[in-house]
């Protein structure tokens, strides 16, 4: 593209406009005839010609083409010009359903609608920006369209990697129809263009796009959904350079001796606030050293950026050609000091809102993920050329038998939710993009028994990201002496073995329904036999079990007498990234390397929902390239630092980690995990100790107006948990008032009840009462309560719902009587507090949830998804 | 079904094409009726789900009046983020279908540029809309999103500990400074033994958005007309601009002043300390009023945040593939009108217009979330206003209103706090940074994030 081998540069346009349609009638034709279009491109060739933009024989002239002859023109075109090429369209423009593509209609238009609407006659703006990029060598672009959404050939620009030297002028915003117009006269668009080119000398394209916007307002033209007609600009950097006018005095801000600018050009709009330096006089001359000049710019950056440089005036047709280059050289130049994706930073670089991914994981590898994805948001895999990010990424977590659940029967839910009770876009989150679950056997979980009807679809990555085995992390004084034991052997096995080493010895492991660390665990801890109970003895512990690993991990130094006594089942990469407790010292571990834990391999799944597909294109793009970033050197380096092993030598990513801190050789046995082997032990797991028994107190005092409406509210928190109680489970509801008949009034008598049957109890007789409540009186009937159940070793909970006002109701001696009866009766009880501050250390509710080995959830909790959890850890409800 | 409507939708895209007719809107703008699904955070700050008590105040008067439309309220998670990733993602991709959509007032801007959600009317918001709330319904020049509560940062203190240092009344007068605040909180270091008294202050530090707003509050107060960016979004700010904020925040997070804890607390967290009695003074929303109302009674003090304080609050926009645009303009218009904003401030929340402050007409019974009155002691210990909302009087927090600033607007928001929570980490974990350096790169990556 450089002038000495380019030959006599050409410059082309190509004007189509689309009057005549063949097909006019439903279903299939397009909407009618445009009278006015015929007018439009011997209005523009004229112009174009006037302002010397142009000469005659470089246009092509196109009225009514069908899509073959539009298509051959388009190539020839695009294969001719050399400086400027020009492309206009102007006739039916239509969309599949207000989304990211754009078609153009030609003469042979017909649009056959259905699941997958196919648009016959027609070019779509990917094609054609395709076609230009690909075929022409043209130094510059300038597309122009006027039609009904004609702005929604923005995105689609946006997503072209190449799209710098294309220049895009659209006739209205996005999503919006317009009006043709005077069948006597052209389109008001084209209309406008024209004049302007006329009247306005050395216009620039930003400048003539911004005096088409002010025209069209002072026109005070609608678009027909009655909104201003806004006419649109998409540019990269150096669009000032474009010129459609007639011959512009000079390049903007650049003379010869760096003064600025010279002659009577108008200014534009905004000029580049930085001056050039003294050697930027080679890139005149010599556009191609750009690169090279670019690479040294970033080893310079902090060279001084004063100085001028010399040059010679450029004639305009070269101007044409060179401006581009040479404005990008001046923004490098003024942002070179801020590092590489300032690159294209010119005054006029305009990002537009990137694409947002919604990527969902298992709780222990959240922070890893989100890290992971903070360093692809600004690496250069997401930025354009214009320094902007092609995607913006979210990464939450959620409990994982939760998701599975949902993904196999609530994705209905999931995409429109319908009632307070089952609400996954509030309980789980965003609908997952992309699900990174911690297992690829979590995939084939929702795989195998997805409901047919489903609305989401799950393409699972070939390979996983990373791996890390799931570890015995034994107190170092309680390790194998010698450390032959570290290997090989099956779980239960190294367990029994570190119980002879000594007896007060206890080992701990995560939820198995919140997180997989845990149910790999669990899958050991059964074993080949199934041995249920005793693989749950091996684990049992005071409370429930933590949530997540690194829960796990910060929750043993709270006890140091339990801390130096206890292994934990955890993933092996939380010993190595250390998890963020607080500053709490842990004691030292050794990690033990059981044969039969299968370990974690998190999988990329890009999850496609039903009707999501209005940016598709872009959208796969976007997951795409994060999915190709995290299997490259970016995540690898990630994930080095987090400590996880290469997915498939299983050896250290970080090839510097101390060698003494890993003894761990791969096993043959420590296959990733089957689908039926964790499948078996989270069911025997839900099933072992039988259905629960749980005992809802819902305060309905007086002070409990002010929290109790709405899906938050007291009886809305309630009826949201009831999902999780099956058919088997026992449970019932206590209105806590004291209404003069004993502390307490049934709302739903101890026992199995169907969902529906609790949930109308709950509505019908659930309200407030204008009395007060006697929280000491009703815990202590409900420990009487659930202790004349018998000690059958079902799982058992109080759960109690209140705004934590007890007033001296639950303080002195009545608290203290509350506590020894909570400790001693070995029911778990979990306060929900509405409201914050409610579980602070010290509170009432707090202690009696902490001496029982229940939870104290308030408003910094979410309290509804961290009660829904706990139920599901009870009951055997499906939600 | 949702298929076949996809499809139904193109078919009416396409029908009216550039008609060439005479520009009269054509019979695809026709609204069907049908349920308008609003989309909203889950509501955490114990209001009492008076947001659903407005839509089915809204509901009763449709159905009255024959009409077959019905609003639905969906609730997205609570954390801010998920809800702006689900809305994002969703209304992009079309992987869910929302009507009217609750947004935190930094979102509109993106919302707005990525032709996510609508124009809407000018006269949505009127003169009676507070000043700077007003500023987050636009734009380029248009409303887009129409405010629905506000919230700003408000100085909370323990007044016995004040007074124990021998501090005299006012202990926290009208003009506060920061200045001021250090006075006070070197006083209660040199006059409290550790068993009444450890820390001076704290806030929301952690890594997340509340990093952002204090950084800037800090920034504001030492640079009066901090902007950051132009009209567009884009980042206008210099090095300078930068290191006197950096350095206000570094006077700010010193040792000396603020708890160790506070680089890690969120809202739940700090408020958690102050109300131990570990901090003296406290920065907090006004939903934090209740709460520790209840823990300290009368020893509680509440003032304007000295220097700026940051404006927080949602707004509520139509969505651009809404069916429905229409009548959920309407809907908007009743649930930001001045009767719902007076519901609102009654339940606890931060009112937008000037006239729901003060004397206007009660929240009618239907829709009020306000408790009665209880005879049995255990009555609402929190003292309630002529107006019935819970808290101090109306009119510092109207006032702190009126003073608010807004961070930075533009549609590239999350990549600008993405990038101060990150860059000012070394600051506000570690406690110390040199000031010069954290500001040139500050600036360096700022630059980066926002391109211009």
């Amino acid at each position: 593209m450089q002038p000495e081998d380019a030959g006599e540069p050409m410059d082309r346009a190509l004007l189509i406009g689309v009057s005549d349609y063949r097909f006019t009638k439903r279903p299939h034709g397009v909407p009618g005839k445009l009278p006015a279009v015929e007018h439009n491109v011997p209005v523009l060739h004229e112009a174009l010609v006037r302002a010397g933009v142009f000469a005659d024989e470089e246009i092509v002239s196109l009225q009514s083409p069908d899509f073959a002859e539009a298509a051959r023109e388009l190539q020839r075109v695009a294969r001719e010009a050399r400086g400027l090429l020009l492309v206009y369209f102007a006739g039916h423009g239509a969309i599949p359903s207000g989304g990211d593509e754009l078609y153009l209609q030609l003469r042979d238009a017909q649009v056959f609608a259905g699941e997958h609407t196919v648009f016959n006659g027609a070019v779509s703006f990917s094609d054609l920006m395709g076609t230009v990029l690909v075929t022409s060598r043209a130094d510059r672009v300038v597309v122009v369209l006027d039609c009904c959404f004609a702005g929604n050939a923005a995105r689609v620009w946006e997503h072209f990697e190449d799209k710098r030297r294309v220049v895009l002028l659209m006739s209205v915003q996005a999503n919006h129809r317009i009006d043709a117009g005077d069948p006597g006269t052209p389109t008001p668009y084209t209309e406008n263009l024209a004049e302007l080119l006329g009247e306005e000398d050395g216009t620039t394209v930003s400048r003539l796009a911004a005096r088409l916007r002010e025209r069209m307002a002072e026109q005070k033209r609608r678009t027909l959904r009655n909104e201003p007609w806004e006419p649109q600009l998409r540019a990269d950097a150096g669009a000032d350079a474009v010129r459609l006018g007639k011959e512009g005095p000079q390049v903007p801000l650049l003379s010869p001796d760096g003064t600025g600018p010279s002659g009577t050009a108008p200014r534009p709009p905004r000029p580049p606030r930085r001056r050039l330096p003294a050697w930027t006089a080679a890139l005149w001359r010599r556009p191609r050293a750009l690169a090279a000049a670019w690479s040294r710019a970033r080893r310079r950056r902090r060279h001084s950026r004063s100085g001028a440089g010399g040059g010679t005036r450029p004639s305009r047709r070269i101007l044409f050609r060179l401006a581009l280059p040479v404005l990008l050289a001046l923004g490098m130049l003024g942002v070179g000091l801020y590092g590489p994706l300032g690159l294209a930073g010119g005054d006029d670089t305009h990002c537009d809102p990137p694409l947002e991914l919604r990527v969902l994981t298992d709780p222990d590898m959240e922070e890893a993920f989100r890290t992971a994805a903070d360093a692809y948001l600004t690496s250069d895999a997401n930025t354009t050329d214009a320094g902007c990010r092609h995607t913006g990424i979210t990464v939450h977590s959620a409990g994982s038998s939760d998701v599975v659940d949902a993904l196999r029967r609530h994705t209905d839910d999931w995409k429109e939710p319908e009632g307070d009770e089952v609400n996954p876009q509030r309980d789980i989150g965003p609908q997952p993009d992309v699900w990174i679950p911690g297992s690829r056997a979590e995939v084939d979980r929702v795989l195998e028994e997805q409901d047919t009807d489903a609305v989401a679809e799950l393409e699972p990555a070939e390979s996983p990201l990373a791996y890390s085995p799931v570890v015995l992390a034994v107190p170092d004084h309680l390790a194998p002496e010698p450390l032959n034991e570290v290997t090989g052997r099956p779980l239960t096995t190294m367990i029994d073995a570190l119980t002879v080493r000594a007896e007060d010895a206890a080992v701990r492991r995560p939820d198995p329904e919140f997180t997989d660390s845990g149910l790999l665990a669990t899958v050991g801890l059964y074993g080949d036999a199934s041995a249920v109970a005793r693989g749950e003895a091996m684990v049992a512990q005071p409370g429930p079990p933590s949530p997540t690993a690194g829960d796990l991990l910060c929750a043993l130094p709270d006890d140091d007498a339990v801390d130096d006594r206890t292994a934990a089942l955890v993933p092996e990469f939380l010993l190595i990234s250390g998890v963020d407790c607080e500053d709490i010292t842990r004691a030292p571990r050794t990690a033990l390397y059981p044969a039969d834990v299968p370990g974690m391999d998190p999988v990329f799944v890009r999850v496609r929902w039903d009707d999501g597909d209005v940016d598709a294109v872009a959208r796969d793009a976007s997951v795409a390239s994060f999915h190709d970033w995290l299997a490259g050197d970016g995540g690898r380096e990630v994930f080095a630092r987090f400590g996880f092993r290469d997915p498939g030598t299983r050896e250290p990513l970080d090839e510097d980690q101390d060698v003494d801190a890993v003894k761990y050789a791969p096993s043959p046995l420590d296959e990733s995990a089957g689908r039926n082997e964790m499948e078996q032990a989270l069911s025997a797991y839900q099933a072992y100790g039988g259905p629960g028994r749980v005992l809802f107190l819902l305060d309905s005092s007086g002070s409990m107006a002010g929290v109790w409406q709405g899906p938050s509210g007291g009886p809305g928190l309630l009826r949201q948990t009831l999902g999780g109680l099956g058919a088997d489970d026992e449970y019932g509801a206590w209105s806590v008032a004291d209404t003069g008949d004993g502390p307490y009034e049934t709302l739903l008598g101890f026992g199995r009840h169907a969902r529906e049957d609790a949930e109308r109890a709950v509505d019908e007789r659930a309200r407030v009462r204008d009395a007060s409540a006697d929280p000491h009186a009703a815990l202590l009937a409900a420990f009487d309560e659930m202790e004349d159940r018998g000690d059958d070793g079902r799982p058992q909970l109080i759960v109690h719902l209140t705004d934590g006002r007890h007033g001296d109701r639950l303080s002195g001696g009545r608290l203290r009587e509350v506590l020894d009866r909570a400790e001693a009766s070995r029911v778990p009880v979990t306060v929900a507090v509405l409201g914050s501050g409610g579980c602070d250390e010290g509170r009432p509710d707090r202690r009696i949830a902490d001496v029982s080995g229940g939870r104290c959830l308030d408003a910094g909790d979410d309290v509804g998804a961290a009660l829904h959890d706990e139920i599901a850890r009870i009951g055997t409800g499906d939600d | 079904m949702p298929r076949r409507l996809t499809a139904l939708l193109a078919l009416l895209l396409l029908a009216a094409c550039t008609g060439g007719g005479d520009g009269t809107p054509d019979q695809a703008d026709e609204e069907r009726p049908g349920t308008i699904v609003v989309a909203s955070g889950r509501d955490v700050t114990g209001s009492n789900g008076v947001r659903q008590r407005l839509i089915d105040a809204w509901n009763r008067a449709q159905q009255e009046a024959g009409s077959e439309y019905q609003a639905r309220l969906v609730e997205l998670p609570g954390s801010a983020d998920e809800q702006r990733s689900q809305l994002l993602g969703a209304l992009q991709s079309g992987s869910a279908r929302y009507d009217v959509v609750n947004l935190d007032v930094t979102w509109v801007p993106e919302f707005a540029e990525a032709g996510l959600v609508r124009a809407l009317p000018d006269d949505l918001v009127d003169a009676d809309v507070i000043d700077p709330v007003a500023g987050t319904a636009r734009w380029d020049g248009k409303v887009y999103a129409v405010p629905f509560n506000s919230d700003v940062g408000l100085l909370y203190y323990r007044i016995d500990l004040l007074r124990k240092a021998g501090v005299e009344k006012p202990y926290v007068p009208e003009g506060f400074t920061w200045e001021q605040l250090r006075g006070r909180i070197a006083a209660l270091g040199k006059k409290l033994d550790a068993a009444d008294y450890v820390n001076g202050w704290t806030t929301q530090l952690a890594p997340y958005e509340g990093r952002t707003v204090n950084a800037v509050e800090a920034f504001a107060t030492a640079v009066p007309g901090l902007r950051l960016v132009d009209e567009d979004g884009r980042y206008t700010g210099d090095v300078e601009e930068l290191r006197r904020g950096v350095k206000e925040l570094t006077r700010r997070v010193d040792q000396a002043y603020i708890s160790p804890s506070a680089g890690k607390q969120d809202e739940t967290e700090s408020t958690s300390e102050f109300a131990a009695g570990r901090t003296a003074f406290l920065r907090a929303w006004p939903s934090a009023y209740p709460t520790l109302y209840r823990v300290f009674g009368d020893r509680l003090g509440v003032a304007s945040l000295p220097g700026r304080a940051v404006l927080g609050g949602q707004n509520l926009a139509v969505t651009t593939t809404s069916e429905r645009a229409r009548k959920a303009t309407e809907l908007i218009r009743f649930l930001t009108g001045r009767q719902s904003e007076r519901c609102l401030l009654e339940a606890g929340f931060a009112a937008t217009r000037a006239s729901a402050f003060g004397r206007s007409a009660r929240c009618p019974a239907e829709i009020s979330a306000t408790p009665a009155p209880s005879p049995t002691g255990e009555a609402d210990e929190v003292p309630r206003g002529d107006d019935g909302r819970p808290g101090f009087p109306d009119e510092k927090l109207k006032e702190a209103l009126e003073r608010a600033v807004h961070r930075p607007r533009t549609p590239l928001y999350g990549a600008f706090t993405q990038t101060l929570i990150t860059q000012l980490g070394p600051l506000v974990e570690g406690g110390s940074a040199d000031d010069e350096e954290l500001a040139r790169r500050l600036d360096e990556a700022l630059r980066r994030a926002l391109p211009g």
